[in-house]
């Protein structure tokens, strides 16, 4: 298991330094001029050459490109993601402070996708080609297509037009007031959580219909267990593996699409504020904020690996 | 070098009648003089036209919601509003526009100036008593360290105005309060003060210029005298200031609390805060909710003028657009009543030419929609087009033209429009290139480009400052790379006529050269849409000339607290 361990770390770790790589070329090699967001246009239009070049060495972009990436993986290793150069913030500062809404988010999502997805994937199980099966079939297809942050912009705008409502438009901490903060992240919750629990309804219904045709469940029923047990004790967790594979997936899709998700309810989460650091071309804010995210994917990759020597005794790693 | 000392007062000797009408003279100035003479004058003893309203209410908090936060903090450096908007409340401006009509200028720090007879040289008279958040005295070096930066920048330092004090030589310090700008050459009164007024040119300390090596760009909160003062910040959420209870002119600002909300400008987000009660004071609302605003009971919704050109450049290094017939058909294909409409929910707009349409020198609306380019309908316009096309040998048409265009909704709107009255109007064929507004700039710098969409803005309405700027031979937004001799000539002598009478004569002819050989095309002006609750009370922007000369919120107060 050590060594399983192990190997996957070092995986982990040369998959991120593979990301950070491909992340720090691509906004490197983008066209666009990061000193028209720091400058404005009229600025930018006066800049003589000589102010160019002062300001780029000023922003430590002056530098040959192996030097600002040696650098830049030295600030990470030291726990320094950089400073935003437009203002001079710390991205640490901004994941501390907007991280928690964006988590909150992610977590609640991965938690409705669940509540919804299980149990509509359980009835469309054993109530196979019944009609409450093809409502649920019908409306999983439906959040599976429809965009998020479209959806997502017709809740804020129905809110707005029928009840006058606004979620708060600055960030409140769970800590801080708990219920300003559930109408901060409720709605993108709501909105990432519908579409992956579409998938895990889907998955759900497969699985489980895979396995109550198997011996084992005939068995249970042949020895008049009541149907709740055979699917809870029996049916169920043996369909939950794949189940549990898809939403760790799922859960990289969350932190995926709460960017676009965030922008459309207005939520100052950190999908956000990279959406903003694009538009700037922050290039420090968005190499971190890439790496960050690509951190997360990774980590719950390997959580779902190890996961599943826990939940299917008949997995060993070594 | 030799030096003339004075000579030494001659013996005197003192007569009766000399002692009895010196004694009288003195006598009677005792009683007379102070009715002349004051004693060190305080901020107070030099009113500001601005006094307090006995009606208004002290206290509250303001909410107001403006732009995306700024990319830096440097105001003088910035040439966009998302500094203007939350900042400008800490800082005071030597001049400033009237809150009221947002166009006359009045004091400010300056509480008087005089102006040489010949144009030459600008004296303010500053106001004593005055403090930085900092507890710093405010004092004429303060006026000089931050008009020497705005006029000759340091390395590394770019800002905008500087074009607009290109004429200041000399800033000399005449004593702690007064100042005096001694200009190279004159240049029209409106042009100076307006420059002076400008929002932009916020005073800071010397103090603070010396810590910093003279750049601002990454200190969030360095000292100003305004009526606010820094609380606390947020990025890219909010920042909050607090009353200054220091300010100079007692008894403003109304109100304790003021908290700027940044959200990007034409954006849902931003008319649904408004439109929630989220906010009380919504700054460039999209067309949509703010006709929602409009209608909504408790609430008034505004416009106004701004000073930015939505334009689209014609690349004069690409053969056929080289051609003054060329392009002056292009210009007359343009249907601009039908692209102001193509944008309405978007962004408001309106018809234009080459100079501001609301600015008095500009051909006034109703001549300007008489002339062919400019009407509602197009087809006397069209006829000359193609006239022009025909003439100019390009009877066919032209394929195959690069038109860049700036990834923000509304030029892409315009772009497709632009596209298919070109095609259908002129037979011109252009590939749509959408491109990130960074990308754009470089494009069209680089003139990487046949034809290209965009905006950009000026600091002041007056012709001298633009001119130079957009249809200048080497102006930084010249983006065309036109050149016309007689319209050069003529901007010359209109950045020096101080006769307003003869320089907006002036201004008309060059308004010709340019319709008949465009620069740029103009496609429309940008206006302002603001909402506000009846409750915020003391401003109504309805006749301001645009956005950057007038946020200050200390004569604004809560009806309700």
């Amino acid at each position: 298991m050590r060594k399983y361990l192990v190997r996957r770390a070092v995986y982990a770790a040369g998959t991120l330094l593979g990301v950070s790589l491909i992340i720090f070329v691509v906004l490197r090699i983008l066209p666009g001029d990061p000193l028209v967001a720091i400058l404005g246009v009229e600025g930018h239009a006066r800049m003589s050459a000589a102010d160019r070049v002062r300001i780029m060495a000023d922003l430590g972009l002056s530098a040959p490109l192996p030097v600002q990436y040696g650098r830049w993986l030295v600030d990470i290793g030291a726990g320094r993601l950089g400073r935003s150069f437009f203002r001079g913030d710390t991205v640490s500062e901004l994941i501390l402070h907007r991280g928690p809404i964006s988590a909150e988010i992610g977590v609640l999502a991965l938690v409705i996708s669940w509540l919804v997805g299980l149990p509509v994937g359980i009835l469309s199980a054993f109530r196979p080609n019944s009609v409450p099966d093809g409502v649920a079939r019908a409306l999983s297809v439906l959040f599976i297509a429809i965009p998020g942050f479209w959806l997502g912009m017709l809740i804020v705008l129905a809110l707005l037009f029928w009840f006058g409502y606004k979620a708060p438009i600055v960030i409140v901490h769970v800590w801080q007031d708990p219920w300003q903060n559930l109408q901060i992240v409720i709605g993108p919750a709501v909105v990432l959580g519908l579409a992956q629990g579409a998938y895990i309804a889907r998955m759900s219904r497969s699985c489980l219909l895979e396995v109550i045709g198997d011996d084992f469940v005939r068995t249970a029923r042949a020895k008049g267990l009541r149907e709740g047990l055979v699917v809870f004790r029996h049916a169920l967790p043996n369909a939950l593996l794949p189940v549990i594979t898809i939403s760790g997936v799922l859960l990289g899709f969350v932190l995926g699409g709460s960017v676009a998700v965030e922008q459309a309810f207005g939520v100052p989460g950190l999908g956000r504020a990279l959406v903003t650091a694009v538009i700037e071309r922050d290039i420090i804010v968005v190499q971190n904020l890439v790496l960050l995210y690509a951190s997360i994917f990774v980590i719950i990759n390997v959580l779902v690996d190890l996961s599943y020597a826990w939940l299917d005794p008949r997995i060993r790693y070594g | 070098m030799s030096v003339e000392r004075p000579s030494p007062p001659p013996a005197n000797t003192v007569s009766r009648r000399t002692f009895l009408r010196t004694l009288g003279i003195a006598g009677g100035g005792v009683v007379v003089a102070p009715a002349f003479v004051r004693t060190p004058a305080s901020a107070q003893e030099t009113p500001s036209p601005l006094r307090p309203d006995p009606t208004a209410k002290r206290g509250g908090t303001l909410r107001y919601a403006v732009h995306n936060a700024p990319a830096h903090f440097d105001v003088h450096q910035s040439g966009t509003v998302a500094n203007i908007g939350p900042q400008s409340p800490m800082y005071d401006t030597l001049l400033r526009r009237h809150p009221k009509d947002g166009q006359t200028i009045i004091p400010d720090l300056a509480w008087k100036w005089d102006i040489a007879p010949d144009g030459k040289k600008y004296t303010f008279h500053l106001r004593k008593g005055v403090k930085f958040h900092d507890g710093g005295d405010f004092t004429a070096e303060d006026v000089r360290a931050t008009y020497e930066r705005i006029a000759r920048p340091p390395k590394g330092v770019v800002i905008p105005r500087t074009p607009l004090f290109s004429t200041v030589g000399d800033i000399v310090v005449l004593d702690p309060h007064k100042i005096e700008f001694r200009l190279t050459e004159p240049r029209p009164r409106a042009f100076m003060l307006g420059a002076f007024a400008s929002g932009w040119n916020i005073l800071v300390r010397k103090k603070t210029l010396d810590e910093h090596g003279g750049n601002l760009r990454q200190v969030m909160n360095y000292p100003g005298t305004g009526p606010f003062r820094h609380v606390s910040r947020k990025d890219k959420e909010i920042w909050i200031m607090e009353r200054n209870p220091d300010y100079w002119n007692k008894g403003l600002p109304y109100i304790d609390r003021l908290e700027v909300y940044h959200m990007f400008p034409f954006s849902p987000e931003l008319g649904s805060a408004f439109l929630s009660g989220k906010i009380d004071y919504a700054r460039l609302m999209d067309p949509v909710s703010w006709r929602k605003a409009k209608e909504m009971p408790g609430a008034t919704a505004a416009n106004f003028n701004q000073s930015v050109i939505q334009a689209f450049w014609t690349n004069m290094n690409k053969k056929p657009l080289a051609d003054p017939r060329v392009r002056r058909a292009i210009h007359l294909a343009m249907d601009r009543h039908a692209l102001v409409e193509v944008v309405k929910d978007t962004a408001p707009m309106q018809v234009g030419g080459f100079v501001y349409p609301f600015h008095e020198f500009s051909t006034p609306r109703a001549e300007l929609e008489k002339r062919l380019g400019y009407q509602a309908d197009v087809t006397p316009a069209v006829q000359e087009a193609r006239r022009l096309m025909r003439e100019a040998g390009y009877g066919q048409g032209i394929k195959g033209l690069d038109f860049v265009v700036r990834d923000i909704a509304t030029f892409k709107l315009w772009a497709v429009a632009i596209q298919a009255m070109l095609k259908e109007h002129i037979n011109v064929e252009t590939n749509l290139r959408v491109v990130q507004t960074s990308v754009w700039f470089d494009e069209a710098a680089a003139g990487n480009f046949d034809l290209a969409i965009s905006a950009i803005v000026s600091t002041l309405m007056d012709p001298s400052d633009y001119f130079s700027a957009w249809y200048g031979k080497d102006g930084p937004q010249n983006y065309s790379r036109w050149t016309n001799p007689a319209f050069h000539d003529l901007a010359n002598q209109i950045e020096r006529e101080l006769d307003d009478v003869k320089r907006k004569a002036l201004v008309r002819k060059a308004e010709d050269i340019l319709e008949q050989d465009p620069p740029l095309i103009p496609v429309a002006y940008e206006q302002i849409y603001d909402a506000w609750y009846n409750k915020v009370r003391g401003q109504n922007p309805s006749t301001y000339f645009g956005i950057y000369d007038v946020v200050r919120w200390d004569t604004v107060w809560i009806a309700q607290t």
